[in-house]
C-alpha cells in the first residue's frame, strides 16, 4: 500500500490554467484580428453578429486544436506524471477490502444477438487467457423489444450458459417495460444485483475489449479508492466501407492524440462515453438515479445521454473520473455509411441539447459544466457555422453593392480605400491552421516514433491516408454541418427525433437512398452557387469548398459506401490502423466466434420467425418459458390476450404487430394456452410447417 | 391457413365437444395420435417411452372427460401429457410447489441436456436423474442483491424565471399575482 496520492495536486490546478489560458489567448487572437477589419467605417449590425459566430466558433475550434496538440506532446514527451495509470492512493482512504466481482454488463436493444453474444464470448475468452475470470461475470441486460430477436437472444444465452457450466458466469434479462431506456436499463441492473458487484464494466452492443484491459481497469480502480469511473477510449475497429475505414484511421491516429490531450486537462474530472468504462457500483447507485426533467420533451422528460450526467453527478458528489487514454484494447464499431453516421447524430443530437439545461444547474463542478457545454456544442456548431456562412456570403453581396470613392471634396488626389485583405486571409490562415494542424501533427508523430508509424502501414502510406481523409473530410463536412443544422432545428422545434437502434454492420448505400437523402444539399448547392456567382463572385471562388461537398454529396455518399474501395484502399495500404495491421487477439476470436455462430440451443429453432417457434417448438417454448417472471396477468390483460388469441386464430399471424407477438409470449399462462392450441390444430406443427407457418401471413382458419 | 395448419377454434379440430364419460377408444384414437406427435416433439424418441407414457396420458385424459365435457379433446390430451411432464418433474426433482424451479427443469430436460430422461419420465428406468436434472438447469438471473437508486436531484437554473419574472412584474404593478395552477410534474 502507498501514500503516493497524484490526485487532487496543485498540478492539476497550473494544466487547467495552462490549457484555457492558451484558449482564450488563441480566440481573443484572432478576434482581434477580424475585429480590425471590422472597424473601417464603424462597425454594422451583421459585423457584429459575425464576430460573435466567430468567438463562439474560434473558442470550439481552439479547444480542440490545444487538446490535440497537448496530447501530442505527451505522446512525443511519453511523460504525463498525472496519469491514472501511475496513480495509487489507497492510502488517502479507506478501501474497501474482501473478495469482490466485477460485472461485464452489455445492455441491448434490438441488436444482432449473434453478434453481441460472439463479441461477448471473444472478451470471455480473452479474459479466460488472462486466468483471471473467477472475479467476473458477465450480464445481458435486455430491453429488446422484438419478440424474435427477444427469443433468439435467450436460445444464445442458454446455449452458451450451458456451455459454460457451473458456477453460473453468465446471465439474462428482459425488462417487461423499457422505462427510461438505456439508463433505466442500467439503473434497474443495479436495483435488483447491484449488490453483487463492487465494479460493472458497461458496453455497448458492439463493444470489444481484452482481457488484460479488464483486468487492468480493476486493478487501477483497487488502487484508488476515490475513482469511481475510469473510461477507457474506445478506438473504432471492424468495419471495411470506405466511410468508415477512414473514420477507422482518423479514430485511431488523431484521437490518441485527442485523448491523451482531454487526459491532460480533466484528469480526475472527466467525462463518461456510456460504455467501455468501469464503473464503482454502489456510487452510482447512491448518486446516478437520474430524475426527469421538468417541461416536456425535447427538452424536459427523461434525460436521453445519460452518460455525460452521470460523470457530472459522480463529481458533483465527490467521486474522480478518470480517462484511462493510455489503455489499449477497448475498440467498437461505427456506422459504415454516411447516412448511418447521420443517423447516428440524430439521435445523440437532442440527448446533447438537452444537456443546454444542465450547464447551469445549481452544484456541478466547473468542469462537469464545460462537458455539458462542448456537448452541446459538438451539434450547435453547424448551424453557427451555416450562420455564419449565410452572414457572410450576404454582407459580401452588399459589399459588392457599393461603389468606391476616391475623390473627396477638392482634393485632386484619389484616395484608396483601405484593403483589410492581410488581416481577412491571416483570420483564414488561423482557422486553417487550427483545423488542420493536428493531422499534420499527427504525422509528426509517426514520424518520431516508427514502430506506431509501421502500424498505420508507414510513414508514406499514412501521409497518404492523411491527405485522403483531409480531402474527404473537406467535402464530408459541409454535408453534416446540413444534417446536424436540420436536427438542431427540427429539436428546438420541440420534433421529438426519437431513439431508434442503430445500423450496425457494413450495408452500402444505394442510388435511390443516396438521392432521397442528398438532393436537397445538392440543390442547395446549385442554387447557392448560381446566386453567389452571378451577384456576388468574389465571394462564389472562396466558397466553393462547401459547395463542392454539397454537390457531390450523392457520388460521395454512394462511393463512401463501398466495401471494395474500402478493402482496395486496404490493399494499397491507406488508411491502416494498427488493428488492421495486426490484428488483436480479442478481435481475432470474435471473428472466430461469427464464423462459428452456429444454431441455437434448439435444433427446431434456426432461422425464420422465432417468435413463433417459441410458442410451438416445445424446446424454445420451455426454455421461453421458464425465464418469464412467475406472474398472472389480471383480467383486462386476460381479456386482451385472449383478443389476440382470436386475431391469431381469424387473420393469421401476419395481423399481428410486434408488440402484440411480444404481449402474447409475456406471460407463462398465455403462452401455455397458444401453446396447446396451435399444438390442438387441424394440422400439428412440425419442424417444416413451422418455417412455413412463420412466413405464412394468411388467416388461421378453423 | 396457407400453410395448411389450422388452429382448433372454439369447438375443437374433432368439430364436435367430447360429452362427459365418452372414454371410448373411438373418441381417443384422434387424440392418442396428436399426443404421440407431440411427445415425439418433445424429444421421446424411443416408441416403447412412448407407448408407456400415452396409456398413462389417456388415463388421465378420461379421468378428466368422466368430471367435465371436453371443448377440445386434442387440446386437452396435450394439456395433460405436459401435466404428466410436470408432476414426475416435481415428484423426481421434490419441488412441488416451486415454479420457477419446476420451469428450469422443464427447460433442462427438453433442451436435450439430460440424457435418457425420457426412459425415467416412461417409468422404463428405476434410476434417479434428479442430480443431472439440477445440473442440466441453468438461472437466467443470480440471486437478488438490491441496491436501493433513488432519482438524484438536479436544480436547474432558471427554470421558470419567465413565469416568476411575471409573477413579480404582476406585483410590482400592483396585481395579484394570479393562483398558480397545480403542478403535475415531479418534485425535483
Amino acid at each position: 500500500m502507498t501514500s503516493d496520492s497524484r490526485i487532487g495536486v496543485m498540478g492539476h490546478h497550473y494544466r487547467r490554467i495552462l490549457f484555457f489560458l492558451l484558449v482564450l489567448l488563441t480566440t481573443l487572437g484572432a478576434m482581434s484580428l477580424l475585429s480590425v477589419a471590422f472597424q473601417d467605417g464603424g462597425t454594422r449590425p451583421h459585423e457584429l453578429v459575425m464576430l460573435g459566430l466567430y468567438a463562439i466558433l474560434t473558442l470550439w475550434i481552439s479547444a480542440s486544436f490545444w487538446t490535440a496538440t497537448i496530447g501530442f506532446a505527451m505522446l512525443v514527451t511519453g511523460r504525463d506524471h498525472y496519469a491514472i495509470a501511475n496513480a495509487d492512493t489507497r492510502g488517502a482512504g479507506a478501501a474497501p477490502s474482501g473478495p469482490f466481482k466485477t460485472a461485464l454488463v452489455m445492455p441491448v436493444y434490438n441488436e444482432d444477438p449473434v453478434r453481441v453474444f460472439a463479441g461477448l464470448r471473444a472478451m470471455w475468452q480473452s479474459l479466460v487467457e488472462t486466468g483471471q475470470q473467477d472475479g467476473f461475470e458477465v450480464f445481458v441486460v435486455s430491453d429488446t423489444r422484438d419478440p424474435d430477436i427477444w427469443v433468439e437472444e435467450e436460445l444464445l444465452w442458454r446455449r452458451w450458459a450451458k456451455e459454460m457450466g457451473h458456477p453460473a458466469r453468465v446471465f439474462y434479462r428482459n425488462r417487461v417495460e423499457n422505462t427510461s431506456r438505456k439508463s433505466g436499463n442500467i439503473a434497474d441492473f443495479c436495483r435488483r444485483w447491484g449488490g453483487r458487484y463492487r465494479y460493472m464494466i458497461v458496453l455497448d452492443a458492439d463493444s470489444i475489449m481484452a482481457g488484460e484491459t479488464l483486468v487492468e481497469m480493476v486493478a487501477r480502480m483497487e488502487r484508488n479508492p476515490k475513482v469511481a469511473l475510469i473510461q477507457v477510449p474506445p478506438v473504432p475497429v471492424n468495419r471495411s466501407s470506405l466511410f468508415s475505414r477512414m473514420l477507422q484511421f482518423a479514430g485511431s491516429l488523431y484521437g490518441r492524440m485527442f485523448t491523451a490531450g482531454l487526459s491532460y486537462w480533466q484528469l480526475g474530472t472527466s467525462n463518461f462515453w456510456g460504455h467501455n468504462a468501469i464503473i464503482r457500483v454502489k456510487p452510482f447507485a447512491d448518486h446516478c438515479g437520474l430524475p426527469k426533467l421538468p417541461g416536456r420533451e425535447p427538452f424536459g422528460g427523461e434525460i436521453l445521454s445519460h452518460d455525460f450526467v452521470e460523470a457530472a453527478l459522480l463529481r458533483r458528489a465527490g467521486w474522480r473520473v478518470w480517462l484511462a487514454y493510455d489503455l489499449g484494447g477497448s475498440y467498437e464499431e461505427i456506422p459504415p455509411t454516411l447516412i448511418d453516421y447521420a443517423k447516428r447524430d440524430r439521435r445523440w443530437c437532442q440527448g446533447n441539447l438537452q444537456h443546454s439545461r444542465l450547464v447551469f444547474a445549481r452544484g456541478f463542478k466547473p468542469l462537469s459544466r464545460i462537458h455539458f457545454a462542448m456537448g452541446v456544442m459538438s451539434y450547435m456548431a453547424s448551424p453557427l457555422w451555416l450562420i455564419f456562412l449565410v452572414v457572410t456570403g450576404v454582407a459580401a453581396y452588399f459589399q459588392s453593392l457599393v461603389e468606391p470613392v476616391y475623390f473627396f471634396g477638392n482634393n485632386i488626389l484619389p484616395v484608396w480605400p483601405e484593403t483589410y485583405t492581410v488581416e481577412m486571409t491571416t483570420v483564414l490562415w488561423v482557422t486553417l491552421t487550427m483545423l488542420f494542424l493536428p493531422k499534420i501533427l499527427a504525422l509528426v508523430l509517426l514520424a518520431a516514433k516508427p514502430a506506431l508509424s509501421r502500424q498505420f502501414g508507414g510513414l508514406v502510406r499514412a501521409t497518404l491516408s492523411v491527405l485522403t481523409e483531409s480531402l474527404f473530410s473537406v467535402l464530408l463536412a459541409p454535408v453534416l454541418m446540413l444534417f446536424q443544422s436540420k436536427f438542431v432545428l427540427a429539436i428546438l422545434l420541440r420534433q421529438n427525433v426519437g431513439w431508434p437502434a442503430q445500423q450496425r454492420g457494413d450495408h452500402q448505400t444505394g442510388f435511390a437512398e443516396a438521392f432521397g437523402t442528398h438532393l436537397s444539399h445538392t440543390l442547395i448547392a446549385v442554387v447557392v452557387g448560381f446566386l453567389s456567382y452571378q451577384y456576388v463572385p468574389s465571394f462564389f471562388w472562396w466558397f466553393t469548398p462547401v459547395l463542392a461537398g454539397l454537390a457531390l454529396s450523392i457520388p460521395v455518399s454512394m462511393i463512401t459506401s463501398r466495401v471494395w474501395l474500402g478493402q482496395l484502399a486496404r490493399r494499397a495500404g491507406i488508411f491502416l490502423t494498427p488493428e488492421e495491421t495486426a490484428q488483436p487477439r480479442v478481435l481475432h476470436l470474435l471473428e472466430q466466434n461469427l464464423e462459428r455462430a452456429g444454431t441455437p440451443l434448439c435444433t427446431t429453432a434456426t432461422g425464420g420467425d422465432l417468435w413463433y417457434r417459441a410458442v410451438v417448438d416445445p424446446c424454445a417454448y420451455a426454455l421461453h418459458a421458464s425465464m418469464l417472471p412467475d406472474e398472472t396477468p389480471n383480467r383486462r390483460r386476460r381479456h386482451y390476450l385472449e383478443g389476440l388469441i382470436f386475431q391469431l386464430q381469424d387473420e393469421g399471424l401476419g395481423s399481428l404487430k410486434p408488440n402484440e407477438k411480444r404481449a402474447l409470449v409475456s406471460h407463462r399462462d398465455g403462452l401455455f394456452e397458444l401453446h396447446t392450441l396451435l399444438w390442438a390444430a387441424a394440422q400439428p406443427p412440425s419442424p417444416g410447417q413451422i418455417a412455413g407457418a412463420a412466413a405464412s401471413s394468411g388467416a388461421i382458419h378453423q | 391457413m396457407d400453410s395448411g395448419i389450422a388452429m382448433a377454434g372454439a369447438a375443437g379440430q374433432s368439430g364436435a365437444a367430447v360429452a362427459a364419460a365418452d372414454r371410448s377408444p373411438a373418441a381417443w384414437a384422434p387424440v392418442s395420435e396428436r399426443v404421440a406427435l407431440y411427445l415425439r416433439a418433445l424429444g421421446i424418441e424411443d416408441p416403447l417411452h412412448r407407448e408407456r407414457l400415452l396409456a398413462r396420458i389417456q388415463q388421465r385424459w378420461e379421468a378428466r372427460v368422466s368430471v367435465v365435457p371436453l371443448e377440445d379433446p386434442v387440446e386437452a390430451g396435450i394439456e395433460e401429457a405436459y401435466a404428466l411432464l410436470d408432476a414426475w418433474l416435481c415428484a423426481e426433482l421434490d419441488i412441488t410447489g416451486e415454479l420457477d424451479a419446476l420451469f428450469t427443469a422443464r427447460a433442462a430436460v427438453l433442451s436435450g441436456a439430460v440424457p435418457n430422461w425420457s426412459a425415467r419420465f416412461s417409468g422404463v428406468s428405476g434410476e434417479s436423474i434428479a442430480a443431472q436434472v439440477r445440473a442440466a438447469g441453468v438461472q437466467p438471473e443470480p440471486e437478488p442483491a438490491p441496491l436501493d437508486m433513488a432519482p438524484s436531484t438536479i436544480n436547474l437554473c432558471c427554470h421558470d424565471l419567465g413565469r416568476r419574472i411575471t409573477g413579480a412584474l404582476r406585483v410590482l404593478a400592483g396585481n395579484e399575482p394570479a393562483a398558480a395552477a397545480p403542478r403535475t410534474e415531479q418534485p425535483r
